[in-house]
C-alpha cells in the first residue's frame, strides 16, 4: 500500500513539472507578450512524438506500429530533439499565424491549426501510427541507473523538477531583460511600441519560438515517462487546462502560474481519481471538464487578474477596472 | 470523369450541411462580433433535441424545427443572460472568445455526461438512390441540398426585403448610427440571437440526418469547417458563407475521391490556411477599424 502511494505521488510530481513547464511557456507568450497560443498543445505533442520516434528504434514493416524517422538515440538527445522540433514547428506556425490581425481571429486561427494537426496525425497512420498512437517507449537510462522502480520514479521526478527550475530561471531572466520589457510594451501598446522602432512581428515570433521550445521539452519529458503518446493525449481542451491554471493563479506572474498549476491540473484533474466512482464509467471525466469550463468562466467574470496578479500596473484583461 | 462528377455531387451535399450552419454563424458574428466557439456545442444540443423528438415518435424532418427551436431558445438565453453580462463587465472581443470557449466546454461535456458518452443512431427512411449521370445521391441528400437552398433564399429575402432584415444589416454595418436612426437595436439583437440560434440548431439536425448518428462531439467536430466557411465568406455575409461552403465541400470531396478519405477534412482547412497566407487582408481585414461587441 505504501509503495503504491509513493509511486502515485512521484508520478504526480512529474505531471506537475510537465504542466509547470507548459504554464511557464504560456505565461511567457500570453502573460508577457500577449500572444494567444490556443494551439499550445500541438507543440507539446510535436516534442513528444519527436522524442518517441528517436527512442523507439527503427520501425520495420513487421512491427506492430508504424512511424517515421525511427532511431535509437542515447539519453539526452531525444529531449534536445524534442525541444528543437517544438521550436521549429512554432517558427513555421508563427510565420503565418502571428500576422497583425484581430486578436480574436488570431486565437481562432491557432485553435483551428491545432485541430488540423490532430486530424492529420489521426488520418495519416504511417506518420505516427494514427489514432492508436505510439506505445512501448523505453524510459531513459533505466538499465544503466540500476535503481529500484520507486527509486527510478523519484530520480525522474527530481530530473523534471531540476529542468523546471532551469526553465523558470531562464524565463524570469528573459522577462526581466530589455527584451522582456519590449514584449510588455508590445502587449500593452502595440502601435506605440512599433512607433518606437520595435519590430512587433519579430518579437512575437521570437517569443512564440521560445515558448514552442519549452513546449517541445515538456512533451519529450512526459512521453519518456509515461511511455506512450496518442491523439487522445493532446485534444484541444488540454490547452485550456493550462490556460485555466494560468488564469486562476494570475497572468503575468510566475508564482501565480505555480499556484495555478498546483490547483487546476493537479488538484482538479488528478485527485478525483480517488473519489468513489459515481454513475457510469467516464462520468467523472465529463464532470471534471465541466468544472474546468465553469472555473474558467467564473474566473473571467469575477477575477480576471487571477489570485496573484502581476505586480505592475497592467492593461491586460482587466475587466474589473473597466467596469468601475 | 465519373469519379469527378460524383465527387462534386457529394461536395454539394457536404456544402449544404456546412452552409446552413455557416449562415447562422456568419449573421451572428457579423452583427454581434461575438466569435462564438460554443456554436458547435449548441448544434449538438439541436441535434439531440431532434433525436429525443424522434424517440418520442416525431418524424425526423419535423425534427429540423424541433432542433432549430432548441437552438434558438438556448442561444437567446446565452446571448442575453451570459454574453451581455460579460460585455457589461468590460469583456472585449478576445475575452469574449474565451468565454464562449469555456461555455462550449461546459455544454459539450454536460451532453457527454447526460448521453453517457454513447453515439445514438438517428435513422431516416432511405429509398433508392437518384442517379445524376455517373453520380448517385440518396433522396435524403437531395432534400438536404434543397433545404440549404431554401434557407439561403429565405434568409436573403428576409435581410433585403423586410424591415427587420434591413435593420439587421444596418446595425451590422454601423451600430451607433443605426441606434441614432431610431432602430430598436435591442430588439434587433434579440432577433439575431433567435435567428442564428435557429439556424445553428437546425444545422445540427441537418448534419445528423446526413450522418445518421448523433454523439456529444457531433457539433464540435464540425465546428472548424463552419468557422472556416464563415471566415472565408466574410463576416455577416450569408452569400459569402454559401460560396465558401461550396468551395470547401467540393474540394473536400474531390481530395477524398482522389487522395483518400483520410485527408478530406484536412484539405478543407487547407483552403483556409492558403487564403490566410496568400491574401490575409481580404479575409481578415478587420484590423484597421476598431470593432466592438454589440450585445
Amino acid at each position: 500500500m505504501l509503495s503504491s502511494w509513493t509511486f502515485f505521488i512521484s508520478t504526480l510530481v512529474v505531471y506537475f513539472g510537465v504542466d509547470l513547464l507548459s504554464g511557464l511557456s504560456l505565461n511567457l507568450q500570453f502573460g508577457y507578450a500577449g500572444v494567444i497560443n490556443f494551439g499550445y498543445i500541438i507543440f507539446q505533442a510535436a516534442g513528444a512524438y519527436a522524442a518517441a520516434v528517436v527512442t523507439l528504434g527503427p520501425s520495420g514493416p513487421a512491427s506492430f506500429q508504424h512511424y517515421v524517422f525511427g532511431a535509437k538515440l542515447p539519453f539526452p538527445l531525444p529531449l534536445l530533439l524534442a525541444t528543437a522540433v517544438g521550436a521549429a514547428l512554432a517558427g513555421v506556425v508563427g510565420l503565418f499565424g502571428l500576422r497583425r490581425i484581430r486578436r480574436d481571429y488570431q486565437a481562432v486561427v491557432l485553435l483551428i491549426v491545432s485541430l488540423i494537426a490532430l486530424q492529420l496525425v489521426q488520418a495519416d497512420v504511417p506518420l505516427f501510427n494514427g489514432s492508436n498512437g505510439l506505445v512501448g517507449i523505453p524510459r531513459p537510462l533505466q538499465s544503466q541507473l540500476a535503481l529500484t522502480p520507486q527509486g527510478y520514479q523519484w530520480a525522474y521526478a527530481a530530473w523534471v523538477l531540476a529542468l523546471c527550475a532551469l526553465v523558470y530561471l531562464l524565463v524570469r531572466w528573459l522577462s526581466k531583460s530589455t527584451w522582456g520589457r519590449s514584449l510588455r510594451a508590445v502587449r500593452d501598446q502595440e502601435d506605440a511600441a512599433a512607433s518606437l522602432g520595435l519590430n512587433v512581428t519579430a518579437l512575437r515570433l521570437q517569443v512564440f519560438v521560445i515558448g514552442g521550445a519549452i513546449a517541445g521539452l515538456s512533451g519529450g519529458l512526459l512521453v519518456e515517462f509515461i511511455g506512450a503518446w496518442s491523439p487522445d493525449a493532446w485534444g484541444y481542451a488540454e490547452t485550456f487546462v493550462i490556460f485555466t491554471a494560468m488564469f486562476v493563479g494570475g497572468v503575468g506572474n510566475y508564482r501565480g502560474v505555480l499556484l495555478g498549476v498546483l490547483l487546476v491540473p493537479i488538484l482538479f484533474l488528478q485527485l478525483p481519481q480517488f473519489l468513489p466512482q459515481i454513475g457510469y464509467p467516464g462520468l467523472t471525466g465529463s464532470l471534471e471538464w465541466i468544472i474546468v469550463g465553469l472555473v474558467w468562466m467564473a474566473i473571467l467574470l469575477l477575477r480576471p487578474q487571477g489570485i496573484l496578479p502581476e505586480r505592475r500596473a497592467l492593461a491586460l484583461p482587466d475587466l474589473s477596472r473597466e467596469a468601475a | 470523369m465519373g469519379t469527378l462528377v460524383s465527387a462534386v455531387a457529394f461536395g454539394v451535399v457536404l456544402a449544404s450541411v456546412i452552409a446552413v450552419a455557416a449562415m447562422g454563424f456568419t449573421i451572428q458574428f457579423g452583427l454581434t462580433n461575438v466569435f462564438n466557439l460554443s456554436f458547435g456545442a449548441i448544434m449538438t444540443v439541436g441535434a439531440f433535441a431532434a433525436y429525443l423528438a424522434q424517440v418520442n415518435g416525431i418524424n425526423a424532418w419535423y425534427g429540423l424545427a424541433v432542433g432549430g427551436a432548441a437552438g434558438a431558445v438556448l442561444t437567446l438565453l446565452i446571448g442575453r443572460g451570459l454574453f451581455r453580462v460579460y460585455a457589461r463587465r468590460g469583456a472585449k472581443l478576445f475575452e469574449m472568445v474565451m468565454v464562449t470557449l469555456g461555455l462550449g466546454l461546459v455544454i459539450n461535456y454536460a451532453i457527454q455526461a447526460i448521453s453517457q458518452n454513447n453515439v445514438y443512431q438517428f435513422a431516416v427512411l432511405q429509398s433508392k438512390p437518384l442517379r445524376l449521370g455517373p453520380a448517385a445521391i440518396t433522396p435524403t441528400q437531395a432534400i438536404l441540398v434543397g433545404i440549404a437552398v431554401a434557407v439561403f433564399a429565405a434568409l436573403e429575402a428576409m435581410l433585403r426585403l423586410t424591415r427587420t432584415g434591413k435593420a439587421l444589416r444596418a446595425m451590422a454595418a454601423e451600430p451607433t448610427l443605426a441606434r441614432s436612426c431610431g432602430i430598436r437595436t435591442g430588439r434587433v439583437v434579440i432577433v439575431t440571437w433567435l435567428l442564428s440560434g435557429f439556424l445553428c440548431g437546425m444545422a445540427g439536425v441537418v448534419y445528423i440526418i446526413n450522418t445518421q448518428s448523433v454523439g456529444y462531439a457531433t457539433g464540435e467536430n464540425f465546428l472548424p469547417l463552419v468557422v472556416a466557411a464563415a471566415i472565408l465568406g466574410g463576416a455577416g455575409s450569408p452569400a459569402g458563407a454559401v460560396v465558401a461552403a461550396l468551395a470547401m465541400g467540393v474540394v473536400t470531396e474531390i481530395v477524398s475521391a482522389y487522395g483518400g478519405p483520410q485527408y478530406s477534412t484536412v484539405a478543407g482547412f487547407g483552403i483556409l490556411v492558403l487564403v490566410l497566407v496568400a491574401r490575409p487582408g481580404s479575409v481578415l481585414g478587420g484590423q484597421a477599424r476598431e470593432t466592438r461587441l454589440t450585445l
